[in-house]
């Protein structure tokens, strides 16, 4: 069912769809209130989708629900961008899309998108099925090649990529009878200045309002994780090097060209100006912070002056109503 | 990178024409190969086995000149001009382009004189036009021009062909780089586990802080309720 795409097409998602569907699939799920099992063994279950009925006899429903919707977007030439996705209520038992909601949700989003139409559908799910199908044929009308966007919500977290997998349908001919299937194509991730920041954001969740200490542990994190992801880029350089000097590997001049300018730039920063620098602005910082912690010993010193001459008042005032402490 | 693309063709075509050819044909392809604006990579054509064979006959010079390309710099050829053949000016141009990847090589910061003794070139004015023209705009180096101190400042510059011993170093130079971000990477957890227990110790020291002022409050509120009734006592027996 799944065999690559040769469509041609370049696919163009942006994180604004991968949100929107997890954040559907989230919420209906969440509604459904799934019932806490009764069984111990298979609490561990149930957070695991794909029919995992190990009640029988209860009536545990396990497997996950099936969220529909629609993603709209812009066509330009061989470039298909999907910016946006919305809800669709879709029953797959009777397989009847209500259409007068889809078309109210279209124009609505046509007023405020003119340009964007749609570009076709989107499910959850670990793999294309025979079902979306029928759901895929009743789009067509609207576009005649839509897109079908699937978002596996099984976390996993060996898996380095993104759980989203586009879908085009093709027209084959198999055993004589042409019919349409679904082919994998595949896609990029492009973003809007706006979208970076709050995917920036949303990576960097940390507790709010943190003291001091936390943000400089994130931050120190932050930069820790980049290092990590550089170094081992470099060890896969390293152990390539070291294969083609033993001759596992064979020479590849260009690569070693590349390389031996990558390394022309190190060391990166090591001039004398560079010490200057470094050397003027944490003298800067210190100075401040010194300044800073002054000014805050000589309040707080003049706070317990005050308060202590209002407490031991003993030379104006003699011998009155005063509470002797 | 950039120029390693768009070479990529260009060797492929002149290693077919190598690979097709023998003898004394090879010289004029290796100078039209030298004289190509856009290529500065020649190990793929010297691993030729045809381009080997020239080794020792009478057409070595031409070997020569490739190898001279391949590692060499405007001052190797100027010392042994004898050695070479004849340069024509497309070749010399290619040939100090590659003088200044190879400087580049060594030192990040180019002092003007040096680069005018290395290249032959007189003034300061025909120095920078030969840099921002031919190595620039070529994308072969990249960086920033100090006049007024005279330094050429290279932040980039795309690689030469290897010699055979600097594949050792090029792993010695990434070992080292490993070791140190990885020493690196210690030290960043180390400063987080501090800066977590530096915070853990300063909010105990407040909590501390808030018990004591508690305490000290209930005493004084304590105290204080019979002090007022020894004042009342006072006050109505002196009156």
């Amino acid at each position: 069912m799944a065999s690559s795409s040769s469509s041609g097409l370049t696919f163009k998602l942006h994180p604004l769809v991968i949100v929107n569907i997890s954040d559907h699939y989230t919420r209906v799920k969440s509604q459904l209130n799934l019932p806490p099992s009764l069984t111990s063994t298979s609490s561990a279950a149930t957070s695991n989708n794909n029919n995992n009925n190990s009640n029988g006899g209860e009536n545990n429903q396990q497997k996950p629900p099936r969220v529909y919707g629609c993603v709209i977007g812009v066509q330009r030439g061989r470039t298909v961008e999907i910016f946006n996705s919305f809800e669709l209520i879709y029953d797959p038992s009777t397989r009847s899309l209500d259409r007068s909601f889809l078309e109210k949700k279209q124009e609505l989003y046509k007023k405020v998108f003119p340009h964007f139409y749609v570009l076709g559908w989107y499910s959850t799910g670990s793999d294309a099925q025979e079902s979306d199908m029928h759901f895929h044929k009743a789009l067509m009308d609207i576009n005649e090649s839509p897109l079908y966007v699937l978002l596996n919500p099984a976390i996993n977290p060996a898996q380095k990529d993104l759980p989203v997998t586009i879908y085009e349908s093709e027209l084959h001919v198999i055993d004589g009878v042409p019919q349409l299937i679904f082919v994998r194509s595949s896609y990029t991730i492009e973003t809007v200045e706006a979208e970076r920041i709050s995917v920036d954001h949303v990576a960097h969740l940390k507790p709010s309002g943190g003291s001091a200490a936390t943000q400089l542990a994130a931050q120190l994190t932050g930069i820790h994780s980049a290092i990590k992801m550089l170094n081992s880029r470099i060890r896969v350089v390293h152990q390539y090097l070291v294969g083609m000097q033993k001759g596992d590997i064979p020479c590849e001049s260009s690569l070693l060209r590349q390389v031996s300018s990558l390394l022309r730039r190190l060391p990166a920063i090591e001039s004398e100006k560079f010490q200057d620098d470094l050397l003027m602005e944490y003298k800067d910082t210190l100075l401040i912070t010194y300044l800073a912690m002054f000014t805050n010993c000589s309040s707080t010193m003049n706070e317990l002056v005050d308060k202590f001459n209002t407490a031991y008042d003993r030379h104006s005032r003699r011998g009155g109503r005063t509470a002797f402490i | 990178m950039e120029i390693e693309e768009k070479q990529a063709e260009v060797i492929d075509h002149f290693v077919k024409q190598v690979s097709a050819q023998k003898g004394s044909a090879l010289g004029s392809v290796f100078v039209e190969a030298t004289s190509h604006p856009s290529l500065f990579a020649f190990s793929e054509i010297l691993a030729v086995p045809t381009v080997a064979e020239l080794e020792g006959t009478d057409n070595s010079v031409h070997l020569e000149m490739l190898r001279l390309f391949a590692h060499g710099t405007w001052s190797d050829y100027k010392r042994n001009s004898g050695k070479f053949p004849q340069l024509v000016p497309d070749q010399v141009l290619k040939l100090k382009q590659l003088t200044v990847l190879t400087l580049a090589e060594t030192k990040k910061v180019l002092s003007y004189d040096q680069l005018m003794r290395e290249l032959d070139v007189t003034n300061v004015r025909e120095l920078e036009d030969f840099l921002i023209n031919d190595c620039m705009y070529a994308g072969l180096v990249r960086g920033k021009l100090d006049q007024l101190q005279r330094y050429f400042e290279v932040q980039f510059a795309a690689g030469r062909d290897l010699r055979p011993g600097q594949l050792g170093s090029m792993i010695q130079t990434l070992s080292n780089w490993l070791a140190t971000s990885d020493n690196l990477l210690v030290t960043i957890q180390d400063k987080i586990k501090w800066a977590d227990t530096m915070s853990e110790l300063d909010k105990k020291h407040r909590k501390e802080l808030e018990d004591r002022v508690m305490e000290v409050k209930k005493a004084v509120s304590v105290k204080e309720g019979w002090s007022c009734e020894r004042e009342f006592f006072n006050s109505s027996k002196n009156a």
